[in-house]
């Protein structure tokens, strides 16, 4: 497999804040990834830095082997849909998709108007009248139909409702399905979107912090629920997660646990469950206090 | 405008095309750079045609006004600045849509260039037959003069093409290059601009002040056509392009 996706020591300052810091990963060819972080973490500067619209202060990225800064066929396999896209002061949303195959070359014209009827999108209203969930629909009707080989979605469904963004979730499976591609999604609605995510990118004040496959990641915890003492006595000396304990139970988070850790606690009488990755997420980036940096 | 006729499945991704699809981009909706325009221009025309029957006819007839009377009138330059705020709105709002599909920021600029230079000929030379009309009906009928006002009134036509055409390259691509001033640095490389500007423009004036020249500028305009001041413009023009497109090469769409 071919790294479609590429970043080595990739550094943003701005001033003396570090946006994204000495970050260095890739991304095989095919499958939807997570980039997943708090607001703030660096998500878009890091999506911004991999499609050519922001510069590097340091470090290489790469998109289909190149660079992408100014790299007009790289960038033409490229689809980067992001919240705070801005449109010209006269446009609709007609004029947005009536746009669109002029610079995606796979852009499927049904498929987008199936899309509208779908997520409901008045075409014929300016983009800057639109509620924020109707420019979010446009954005995600474009991420979709444009069917670009490295598709970038930063927090498509800003604004959309569950319904909706269930609708979204489905919509890009069942289209990634028939069009495999390349999706980098990014967003903080980490459980809903978790299921269909094969790689996990964590990023966290502009460092990557979690880089692992999805599957992985969620094995690498397991959440046992017993009584309280049972639960202290197996968690004694263990990788403690997260800890919970309300009247005589408890419950408990370990990591780094062997199948015989595994078949201890289930003789103690715990009863094991899986760990969600939001959870795992949070445990590991949300727990500590981090440095208040300006923007 | 002929690049719409171009077909869009076509697959190939050269810069001609890729170009051309930015040109596209900026039609995509007409109606505020090839209708609008038109219609205010259209009207403008009209109020004014409108005042001067009225005044025609309270007057008991042309004849009985000075020569000249409705020759005076400058309601067509209203064209010439509304380039700068085409140029502006495309170098800001355009060009974070542009790259937001994708385009990179020469193909942006090149394809913004060529629509400059497309809506300026198709402006240029639309107000240009409006003016043959006028003066083949002796000035509406009326001795009126709106599209090739006072100054403009015993120029070849040609010349009226020229100086419209050289006035709305000027003010596309200084709009450009101010935008883009903007788009790199914010405000602070707008008071950046201005402060050099006026430097410049107070620095030169003590410079031909100092060496008393002034009779030599005088001598310039006085002595020179006004289709070579018209061309005279060319150096600005192209000098705005350059530094436009030299600005925008390094900008980032900040939201």
């Amino acid at each position: 497999m071919t790294a479609i996706v590429e970043a080595q020591g990739l550094t943003k300052r701005f001033g003396r804040v570090a946006a994204v810091d000495d970050v260095s990963f890739s991304l095989d060819e095919g499958g939807i990834h997570g980039l997943l972080g708090r607001n703030g973490a660096g998500k878009t500067t890091l999506m911004q830095l991999m499609t050519g619209q922001e510069f590097a202060t340091s470090g290489q990225a790469r998109i289909f082997g190149e660079a992408p800064v100014e790299n007009a066929q790289a960038l033409r396999r490229v689809c980067f849909i992001k919240e705070s896209q801005v449109y010209p002061d006269d446009f609709k949303g007609k004029h947005v998709l009536k746009s669109a195959p002029w610079f995606f070359d796979n852009w499927d014209d049904e498929f987008a108007q199936r899309l509208v009827k779908a997520f409901d999108v008045p075409l014929d209203r300016r983009m800057k009248k639109m509620s924020r969930g109707q420019r979010s629909a446009i954005g995600v009707i474009v991420g979709l139909a444009s069917r670009a080989e490295l598709t970038f979605l930063d927090e498509p469904y800003a604004g959309l409702d569950a319904v909706a963004r269930h609708r979204f979730y489905d919509l890009l499976l069942e289209d990634y399905v028939t069009h495999p591609r390349t999706v980098v999604l990014s967003t903080h609605l980490i459980d809903e979107a978790a299921g269909l995510l094969q790689r996990v990118l964590v990023i966290d004040a502009g460092r990557i912090v979690i880089d692992a496959d999805a599957d992985e990641l969620r094995a690498t915890a397991t959440t046992f629920a017993g009584r309280a003492g049972d639960v202290e006595s197996f968690a004694a000396g263990r990788d403690v997660i997260d800890r919970t304990v309300m009247g005589g139970l408890a419950s408990v988070t370990l990591a780094g646990l062997s199948d015989d850790d595994l078949r201890a606690a289930a003789a103690a009488g715990l009863e094991a469950s899986p760990v969600s990755l939001q959870e795992l997420i949070v445990s590991r980036t949300g727990g500590f206090e981090r440095e208040e940096k300006s923007a | 405008m002929t690049a719409t006729a171009i077909a869009p499945s076509s697959p190939v991704t050269g810069a001609p095309t890729r170009i051309l699809s930015v040109v596209r981009m900026h039609i995509a909706n007409p109606i505020a750079t090839l209708v609008v325009p038109w219609v205010v221009t259209l009207a403008i025309f009209a109020i004014n045609l409108a005042i001067w029957l009225m005044v025609a006819n309270a007057a008991g007839g042309v004849e009985n006004l000075d020569e000249g009377a409705f020759q005076y009138n400058g309601g067509v330059s209203w064209i010439v600045f509304f380039m700068t705020v085409v140029a502006v709105q495309a170098m800001n709002l355009t060009f974070r849509f542009a790259l937001g599909f994708s385009v990179t920021r020469h193909d942006f600029y090149l394809g913004s260039a060529l629509y400059f230079v497309m809506l300026s000929l198709l402006y240029s030379t639309g107000i240009t037959l409006l003016a043959g009309i006028e003066r083949a009906t002796d000035g509406w009928g009326v001795s009126g003069a709106f599209f090739a006002p006072w100054g403009l009134e015993s120029e070849p036509l040609a010349t009226v093409w020229l100086l419209y055409l050289m006035a709305m390259l000027l003010f596309f691509f200084l709009g450009a290059a101010v935008a883009t001033v903007w788009v790199r640095w914010q405000a602070y490389g707008l008071y950046a601009f201005f402060i050099g500007l006026a430097l410049l423009v107070v620095g030169g004036g003590w410079i031909i002040t100092a060496t008393e020249s002034w009779a030599q500028v005088g001598e310039f305009f006085a002595s020179t056509s006004l289709a070579g001041l018209a061309l005279w413009t060319l150096p600005a023009t192209v000098l705005s392009g350059v530094v436009g497109f030299l600005f925008l090469r390094k900008a980032t769409p900040r939201a």
